[in-house]
């Protein structure tokens, strides 16, 4: 019998990972965590790969009991943290007891928060992911009174000063606010919006409630806000990249996030940038977006930056989870170093 | 020799290849030429190629690669186009029964009406010749064909449907398309088929509270052979030992998978009329090359 979660709320959860890589050519999009940042550094706080599956808990409190002793991270948008009650942080790893009430509540600021689990989770996969498909109706969403199975076991922790370990790895925390600003580098068809293309890097629009995780809809505050194609003529089908912006109507712009259809017929005034797309997944309904244009250069220099502290913290788990004899769930636990008698 | 292709940045993570050729078909196959070779050179970072009639769209990881690189990689396939297109496989013929108008074609009228046509007269075009399949798009691999020879093009809705039937055959512009599942579409809709489109094999919705997907017979009685090799997996991997790990990744390891559909571009569709009393002999059978049960062409 597998040790498990069992969920007692379910909310908004799904088992995500970082998507579906690969399948653009046969037309299926990406999909995976629309917060990839969080959903990263959720998984390496508890030493699991990158793109193993974890939980996309949205804006509904979620909480579950594991069957064994599990440690866990939480990410993503501001949230309580309890644990038996106990508050606990969120961005470092929790060691949970079995039988203990884990409690995510109060999402706020953001939309979306990742709780990942020391040796990652069991989900049906397609496609090499098993990141939820709207349109196929593939994937798996939590119901309550869930048993989800865990696919690793947490070897004793002993800790030689507290006996139950806390930890300061110090993961990088985005900042979560009423209002964002989202970098955005100059689209393909940016000259197609003449002198209008400026009004996007002007004005502030507003996440309207027809947002999801295909794209996101936006209003200008007033007339003109919104920039308008002055090109005319037929626009053939074609590839649009995640983070393309466009102008679909005519008081609305269209973020396209990871679920997107990957043709559109549509012309791209600006694409998100990859830290960009990783804030806007946390926009909620109502609040304010503003653009600042970006460089390709800058874009990839900061994205790279934000790549390589995630890079930094696992060599940090890595050293604190080696002390504590915390394996690698990659590994089986038969490899491990046998404790010091 | 110029190519007449034109690389641009689309944002920090893709590339977008234009072909300037005057000729429609030519700027295809110089685009899915491309792609073919950004396939075959399993650059590192680069995670989705998207073909489609007249335009490539390259993805990357912009921490495991860089534009420059990708630029150049395109360049030296489009050095290497001169040796000849790559041999494309046979183009194989689909034949499609719909059912036009009525509850099955809601915008049948007005496109006729945009077009100064009757109704009919739409039909007998949208049926009258066969269909390349240019690109596999949105949503979920539909096949993206050269429109029928409308007297000029299709305007799109002013506003998306929320929700599109599985099935419903819609053009815009110069284009036709089949929509393989429920999903939006700003498209208008002539009609619909009976025919499944998407071979999701074992892959069934999974229900909350389900571990594993349903199982399903993969393929159909009658399909050819060669759409699935046993050799290829299965799109549905059983739960997985270890999580396959996003980075390092083997270079071009994600882009070898099996497509979830019967047809690739090049092929053809050809579109056939039927009653809606015809629909339940059709209904829920696999879009197959050849095999269209009994549709007689007219």
């Amino acid at each position: 019998m597998a040790d498990t979660f069992t969920v007692h709320r379910a909310g908004l959860t799904a088992v995500q990972d970082l998507g579906r890589l690969g399948r653009s050519r046969y037309g299926l999009p990406v999909n995976g965590a629309l917060d990839q940042y969080s959903a990263r550094v959720a998984n390496v706080l508890t030493g699991n790969d990158e793109g193993a599956p974890l939980l996309e808990i949205t804006a509904l409190d979620f909480a579950c009991t594991p069957s064994t002793d599990v440690l866990v991270a939480l990410t993503g948008a501001p949230a309580d943290l309890t644990v038996g009650g106990i508050p606990r942080p969120r961005w470092e790893p929790v060691l949970v007891p079995a039988g203990e009430t884990i409690r995510v509540t109060g999402i706020r600021l953001g939309v979306r928060a990742y709780l990942a689990v020391h040796g990652s989770v069991e989900s049906p996969f397609l496609l090499g992911s098993c990141a939820p498909d709207t349109i196929l109706g593939f994937g798996r969403s939590l119901r309550d009174g869930d048993e989800l199975a865990l696919r690793a076991q947490l070897p004793q922790i002993d800790h030689p000063v507290f006996g139950i370990p806390l930890f300061r790895l110090h993961a990088a925390v985005p900042r979560f606010a009423a209002s964002w600003t989202v970098d955005v580098t100059d689209g393909p068809d940016l000259a197609e919006f003449g002198d209008s293309a400026d009004r996007l890097l002007r004005s502030e629009f507003t996440v309207t409630p027809q947002s999801n995780h295909i794209g996101l809809r936006m209003r200008g505050g007033k007339p003109g806000d919104v920039p308008r194609r002055v090109a005319t003529g037929e626009v053939l089908s074609r590839g649009v990249p995640v983070g393309a912006v466009e102008v679909p109507a005519g008081d609305e712009l269209l973020v396209l996030h990871r679920g997107r259809g990957v043709t559109a017929g549509y012309p791209v005034l600006a694409v998100v940038t990859s830290t960009g797309l990783s804030a806007l997944g946390q926009a909620r309904p109502g609040q304010f977006v503003r653009f600042r244009r970006r460089t390709v250069a800058e874009a990839v220099a900061a994205y790279r930056l934000q790549r390589s502290g995630i890079d930094a913290l696992r060599a940090r788990v890595r050293t604190v989870f080696d002390a504590l004899r915390i394996p690698d769930p990659a590994l089986p636990l038969s490899s491990l170093p046998r404790p010091r008698k | 020799m110029d190519h007449g292709i034109l690389i641009a940045d689309c944002g920090d993570s893709a590339v977008v290849v234009r072909a300037t050729a005057a000729d429609a078909d030519r700027a295809w196959q110089v685009v899915h030429a491309l792609a073919d070779a950004v396939e075959a050179a399993r650059l590192d970072g680069v995670y989705g190629i998207v073909p489609a009639y007249d335009s490539l769209l390259v993805e990357f990881d912009c921490s495991d690669t860089d534009h420059d690189t990708v630029h150049r990689a395109l360049r030296a396939a489009i050095e290497r186009l001169d040796d000849g297109p790559a041999a494309r496989p046979s183009p194989r013929r689909f034949t499609v029964p719909v059912v036009y108008g009525g509850e099955y074609g809601p915008d049948l009228p007005v496109v006729a009406e945009q077009l100064g046509l009757t109704e009919r007269e739409v039909v007998e075009l949208h049926t009258a010749r066969d269909l390349t399949v240019r690109c596999l798009g949105a949503p979920a691999g539909a096949p993206m064909m050269d429109g029928p020879a409308f007297p000029r093009p299709v305007p799109r809705l002013a506003s998306p449907r929320v929700s599109v039937p599985p099935g419903s055959v819609a053009v815009a512009g110069r284009q036709a398309v089949i929509c393989p599942m429920r999903s939006p579409g700003g498209w208008p809709l002539l009609g619909r088929t009976p025919l499944r489109v998407l071979d999701l094999g074992p892959v069934r919705p999974i229900l909350p509270g389900s571990a594993t997907p349903g199982t399903a017979p993969r393929g159909v009685a009658g399909a050819p052979a060669g759409n699935h090799p046993a050799d290829t997996p299965a799109p549905c991997d059983a739960p997985h030992q270890t999580p396959r790990p996003i980075r390092p990744r083997p270079a071009g390891q994600a882009l070898d998978a099996e497509p979830l559909t019967a047809y690739r571009p090049g092929d053809t569709f050809r579109f056939v009329a039927i009653a809606p009393e015809q629909w339940d002999a059709y209904d829920g059978t696999m879009l197959a090359a050849g095999a269209a049960g009994a549709v007689a062409h007219g």
